[in-house]
């Protein structure tokens, strides 16, 4: 028996260890690693030439999983480099400095997968494997293999205004909620002097188009620190593309229409819906735990949140309550913060 | 690959109607202060005994609230000839002041690019034989937008002044500080008219050109007497200003320059001419906001005064020089109820004189805090240090006065 050798054999056989190239890299971002065919061409005579090529295999494999888990990392693929990193983690004997240098590593790169790559993690790994996984608490690991559930319901409130636009998320109760995955091509638009859509909500890291889409030009900005911006003008058919790398609330204006109002919304979760104009909302892919739900909506001074528990078989039903204590501003200011009274002007 | 997406994916959300502004909408304010002025609340010399009264006095000085209302126009009897500012009626007694309520209705035609807006206002004061209160609309119009690729607005009705950049922050709502500038009363009354709005935007530059114009039966003075909803003459007053924008990222600068001419208010005889023209300048930058503003004004004599409160006999000819720079900062703050805390400052200067009378040459020193409490309650304070250079006898009328203002 050769113990190395069938380890790597294992880890190379598992989808997590052996992604192909092709899922590996993006275009142009992440080179794929050449030197992941095992075995190594090395001659085999003698049992110290076993040993060499079993030793030369496993530092091999251990410098393939860190440098590709890095090459993927910088590349923005967080699943490669989560399941490179999480496969390092599991080669029997590895040097504990290594071990310490790469768990956080790999705990962050598969928050920012979207942390729901756990669930689907081979369950054969071998017994005295220990540490495979990211970090965290065996319940909460076992929750995270549990089948994803649903969390639905309705959110009534919002005054006048009603529910509709309402944005709700989960994040854990304790413990860290994983990085949410940024979305792709959301686009903002401005439409007859109006944000289409009026509400948008996004996970922290995503980048929203700003498109002018009427005939004059649009200077579209934001004081919301500390996701502020500043388009300049910009005429019809041109776009301006942001991206909101920090959670919370981020008001959008225009520095020539001030009646001109928007919103983004930024989550730091992957757990998240915006109600419909009745206030039906639904988050999908929620490990069962424990939960707090907050609610955002224009028309409230502040979230509200309360605690969740979320079962295997998810939560229907959920009714939750946004107050309508906050007016539409009177006044919308331009962005050097100056109140503008809409009547005036133009 | 194609690029993960999350889970909850949301293309965002619009209510019915797109998420345009409300077709009704009911906002205000109601504006309360305490205010306390020097010596009798006047600018009246004890031993100045000149007539008319307000012909020898800095009747502005003791500015208690956003209007422009002095602490006191009591003249002890004297003559006066219908220039005086509008009083709280308070002298120099301490008091609380119910300044302004305001109502202001803003409709929204579907469908067309209309809008309708008034502002009206009550206006409780003191008078000798107990409380009075005023009904006053101050605005009334309606406001077309007829090109949906130009920046055109046309408005027909009672509306702001387009002179100059004060007529911008009337409202104690709006305004940094509390008072006025010396030079107010020169540009920032209401008047019934027309009024077209062009702006054109040079985006190269970050900057924009607009022109502001007016036609209106009265000028941009803010009178207290006299009815200037009326045309007592039988021609328009002109008035306008053309305004060059910078806007970057970092900076914001606003110059303009401001005309108006016409018959004066108070004559029948279109002869008698009101001219006036003035710069300003306004720069914003990390919470710096600058805003500075001179206005020349020329009045001509005129024969006899017609007031709604009477008839005066003298329409002296006039003039006034003067201007005002204002430097505030402003620190957003998230303390408590706190959200924003402003210091300002402000130094006016003006000199003035009616037709045959010495010229007055005054000037302030105001300086104030302001705290926005919440997203509704503004709570003010400031300091007026009132001086005659020249051409008055000094009188002790420096003010302290606050304001507490509440947005609906």
């Amino acid at each position: 028996m050769r113990p190395p050798t069938i380890v790597l054999a294992w880890l190379l056989a598992t989808p997590l260890a052996a992604p192909s190239r092709a899922t590996a890299a993006p275009a142009g971002e992440v080179r794929a690693w050449p030197g992941e065919e095992m075995p190594l061409p090395l001659a085999v005579r003698t049992p110290q030439d076993l040993a060499v090529k079993a030793a030369a295999e496993k530092q091999y494999l251990i410098f393939n999983l860190l440098a590709g888990g890095k090459l993927a990392f910088d590349g923005g693929d967080f699943a490669t480099a989560a399941a490179k990193w999480e496969a390092l983690l599991r080669v029997p004997g590895l040097d504990p400095d290594l071990e310490k240098l790469i768990r956080p590593l790999a705990h962050d790169a598969r928050a920012r997968a979207g942390g729901q790559a756990t669930a689907a993690a081979p369950t054969g790994a071998p017994a005295g494997a220990a540490g495979v996984g990211p970090a965290v608490s065996s319940a909460a690991r076992a929750a995270a293999l549990a089948p994803l559930a649903t969390v639905s319901g309705t959110v009534s409130g919002g005054g006048g205004q009603g529910p509709g636009g309402a944005v709700v998320w989960l994040k854990r109760a304790s413990g860290e909620t994983p990085h949410p995955a940024p979305a792709h091509g959301k686009v903002v638009s401005q439409r007859s002097k109006i944000f289409v859509p009026h509400v948008l909500v996004v996970p922290v890291g995503s980048k929203v188009s700003f498109k002018n889409e009427d005939p004059i030009f649009h200077n579209i900005f934001s004081l919301s620190k500390p996701n502020e911006f500043d388009t300049g003008l910009y005429k019809q058919g041109a776009t301006y593309t942001q991206t909101f790398k920090r959670p919370g609330v981020v008001q959008l204006l225009c520095n020539i229409h001030s009646s001109m109002l928007g919103f983004v919304y930024v989550v730091d979760t992957p757990w998240y819906a915006q109600a419909e104009a009745s206030g039906a909302f639904t988050i999908k892919g929620v490990p069962p735990g424990e939960y707090e739900v907050s609610v955002w909506h224009e028309a409230a001074t502040k979230p509200t949140t309360t605690h969740l528990t979320v079962g295997a078989d998810g939560v229907h039903g959920l009714a939750l309550r946004v107050a309508g204590d906050r007016r539409a501003p009177q006044f919308l200011p331009d962005k050097s913060g100056k109140p503008r009274q809409s009547h005036l002007g133009y | 690959m194609p690029e993960e997406e999350p889970i909850n994916d949301s293309e965002g959300y619009s209510p019915e109607g797109g998420g345009a502004p409300a077709g009704l909408s009911i906002n205000g304010y109601i504006d309360v202060g305490f205010a306390k002025a020097q010596g009798d609340g006047t600018s009246f010399a004890p031993g100045d005994l000149r007539l008319p009264a307000d012909y020898g006095v800095d009747t502005f000085a003791t500015a208690v609230n956003s209007r422009g209302d002095v602490a006191s126009t009591d003249s002890n009897g004297r003559f006066v000839n219908g220039f005086l500012p509008r009083s709280a009626g308070i002298g120099g007694r301490p008091s609380f002041l119910l300044n302004t309520l305001d109502v202001d209705l803003r409709y929204v035609t579907p469908g067309a690019p209309l809008m309708l807006f008034s502002r009206v206002q009550f206006l409780p004061r003191f008078t000798g034989d107990g409380d009075a209160t005023r009904v006053y609309v101050e605005q009334a119009f309606g406001r077309l937008v007829p090109f949906d690729s130009q920046e055109l607005a046309i408005a027909v009705g009672k509306f702001d002044s387009v002179f100059g950049i004060e007529y911008l922050d009337n409202q104690a709502n709006i305004r940094t500080g509390i008072t006025p500038s010396l030079v107010a009363r020169y540009t920032t009354g209401q008047s019934i008219g027309a009024k077209v709005f062009y702006r054109v935007q040079i985006a190269p530059a970050w900057s924009a050109l607009s022109l502001n114009v007016a036609a209106t039966n009265s000028g941009n003075f803010v009178e207290s007497l006299q009815p200037p909803d009326a045309s007592l003459g039988d021609a328009p007053v002109g008035s306008g200003r053309l305004g060059y924008e910078l806007n970057t990222p970092g900076v914001q600068a606003k110059l303009g320059v401001s005309g108006m001419y016409g018959p004066r208010n108070d004559q029948y005889d279109r002869s008698a001419l009101q001219q006036a023209w003035g710069a300003d300048l306004r720069v914003a930058v990390a919470g710096l906001a600058l805003a500075a503003e001179y206005v020349h004004v020329d009045e001509d004599e005129g024969g006899i005064k017609t007031t709604s409160l009477g008839i005066f006999p003298l329409a002296s000819a006039f003039y006034a020089r003067g201007g005002y720079v204002q430097l505030a900062y402003a620190l957003a703050v998230d303390v408590g109820p706190l959200r924003k805390l402003t210091v300002y400052g402000r130094y006016d200067r003006r000199h003035a004189a009616f037709g045959g009378y010495t010229p007055i040459t005054v000037d302030r020193f105001t300086g104030g805090l302001r705290l926005d409490l919440w997203e509704s309650l503004i709570l003010k304070g400031e300091y007026l240090d009132n001086r005659e250079l020249a051409g008055a006898p000094t009188v002790a009328n420096n003010v302290l006065t606050t304001s507490l203002v509440y947005s609906y």
